[in-house]
């Protein structure tokens, strides 16, 4: 193994980790550009790492959404199936595209979340009267700790919330990103579904989604150890100390900064797109 | 107007909290299934970290550079055999990416003792999708 190379990849991922942690997008969104953009790793490498480190990241981070019931199985089995076929459509296309599709499509991405970032929208869901229709059954409750309240949801628009499951899922195979970037804004905008419980039932989705990601990157090679390995432990310390942090600085204060790194990576791969390197990138 | 109004609110924050509790009652019949689904997500990432860490020990101490690509699946239990690293490290891997496999069949099996058969056969065609994608794994 070679330590140095091993160290400095943990640390770039533990530093996207922390980033992602913070603004709820996962270390992926930062894990990508960084390899790619300063380490001139090849980006079907980066996904296929990126990949496997997103179910990791879920893995760890949905045990505790579920026990605090933010996580609602039901609408993440449905939305699933149309995330999970997206995701495997999208990576069977990610493995032979251009790599410049790649970096177009993620500098629109990070671009796209960056603009949402700024412009952060929520919908408030009031509670539904007894007997409310739900013919699917998704309804559900969860304690909010922060008010101290049961609160209660039913879910509408599922048919369109599935479409939007099948481009989150296509972004997220050819990406490697868990695509909670799109499901959750979706969830709670479109599905009037509060946002921990998006967030609790998103980060329980993305670790499925990626594994289809993933296992299609290795069925063509494109899982490294070398780059994996280091990935996992930097993700993990990382997240550990980004939800630290989270509670000590409000991220929402830091938007602007955030917002400023996402445009600039962005741009970044939209450039690289075009053959231009800013300076500093390999 | 102003009345009703008045009168309304309440009305309708006492139908929410009904509601709520409904949904409450509903989300707490599914406590099995959370529970299932926590212990294997809990300690399929242990026994995957155990299985990391132990493939990172053995490589130190033999010294053993890792390939720049995982082996292919059915070459993966043979490396373990045989005490390469790079064997472990790829299991752990495997580990980690069947970890929320394997709690799509916990949770389908919980929907189906729950009596939840809709739901249960949901969670079934969720890892019929992700057996494609294993699939194409195993035919590398």
């Amino acid at each position: 193994m070679d330590i140095v190379y091993s160290l400095e990849i943990g640390a770039v991922a533990a530093v996207a980790a922390i980033l992602g942690s913070m603004l709820g997008l996962g270390g992926g969104v930062f894990l990508v550009p960084i390899l790619t953009l300063f380490f001139g790793i090849d980006p079907k490498f980066a996904v296929g790492a990126s990949a496997v480190v997103v179910v990791t990241n879920s893995v760890v981070g949905s045990t505790n959404h579920l026990r605090i019931r933010f996580t609602n199985p039901r609408l993440a089995m449905l939305l699933q199936i149309a995330t999970a076929a997206g995701a495997i459509a999208g990576a069977l296309y990610g493995v032979l595209a251009d790599p410049r599709v790649i970096y177009i499509v993620f500098g629109a991405v990070l671009v796209y979340a960056a603009v949402s970032m700024v412009v952060r929208s929520e919908r408030r869901v009031t509670a539904p009267p007894p007997g409310a229709p739900d013919t699917l059954r998704l309804g559900a409750a969860f304690r909010d700790p922060a008010i101290r309240e049961e609160v209660g949801y039913i879910p509408i628009n599922v048919g369109w919330g599935m479409g939007v499951g099948v481009g989150a899922g296509v972004i997220s195979g050819m990406l490697g990103v868990g695509g909670g970037v799109v499901m959750v804004p979706a969830m709670n905008l479109l599905m009037r579904v509060p946002v921990k419980a998006a967030v609790g039932t998103s980060t329980f989705m993305v670790g499925m989604t990626s594994v289809a990601t993933a296992f299609v990157f290795y069925s063509r090679g494109f899982i490294d150890p070398t780059l994996v390995v280091p990935a996992i432990v930097g993700v993990f310390v990382g997240g550990q100390i980004g939800s630290r942090l989270t509670r000590r600085i409000k991220a929402q204060r830091l938007a602007l900064l955030f917002a400023l790194i996402l445009l600039y990576l962005g741009l970044s791969l939209l450039l690289r797109a075009f053959g231009v390197e800013m300076p500093g990138q390999a | 107007m102003s009345e009703n109004h008045l009168t309304d609110e309440p009305a309708a924050a006492r139908a929410g909290a009904a509601g709520t509790a409904e949904l409450a009652a509903r989300t707490e019949r599914l406590e099995s299934l959370y529970d299932a689904a926590v212990k294997t997500l809990f300690w399929g990432f242990r026994l995957g970290a155990a299985l990391l860490a132990l493939g990172i020990v053995v490589a130190l101490v033999k010294g053993e550079p890792l390939g720049h690509e995982a082996d292919p699946i059915p070459d993966v239990i043979a490396m373990v055999r045989a005490g390469y690293a790079s064997g472990i490290i790829d299991l752990a891997i495997l580990w980690f990416m069947l970890t929320p496999v394997v709690t799509v069949i916990v949770v389908a099996a919980s929907f189906w003792r729950l009596g939840d058969r809709r739901y249960a056969l949901l969670s079934l065609i969720v890892l019929a999708i992700l057996g494609a994608s294993i699939a194409l794994a195993l035919n590398r």
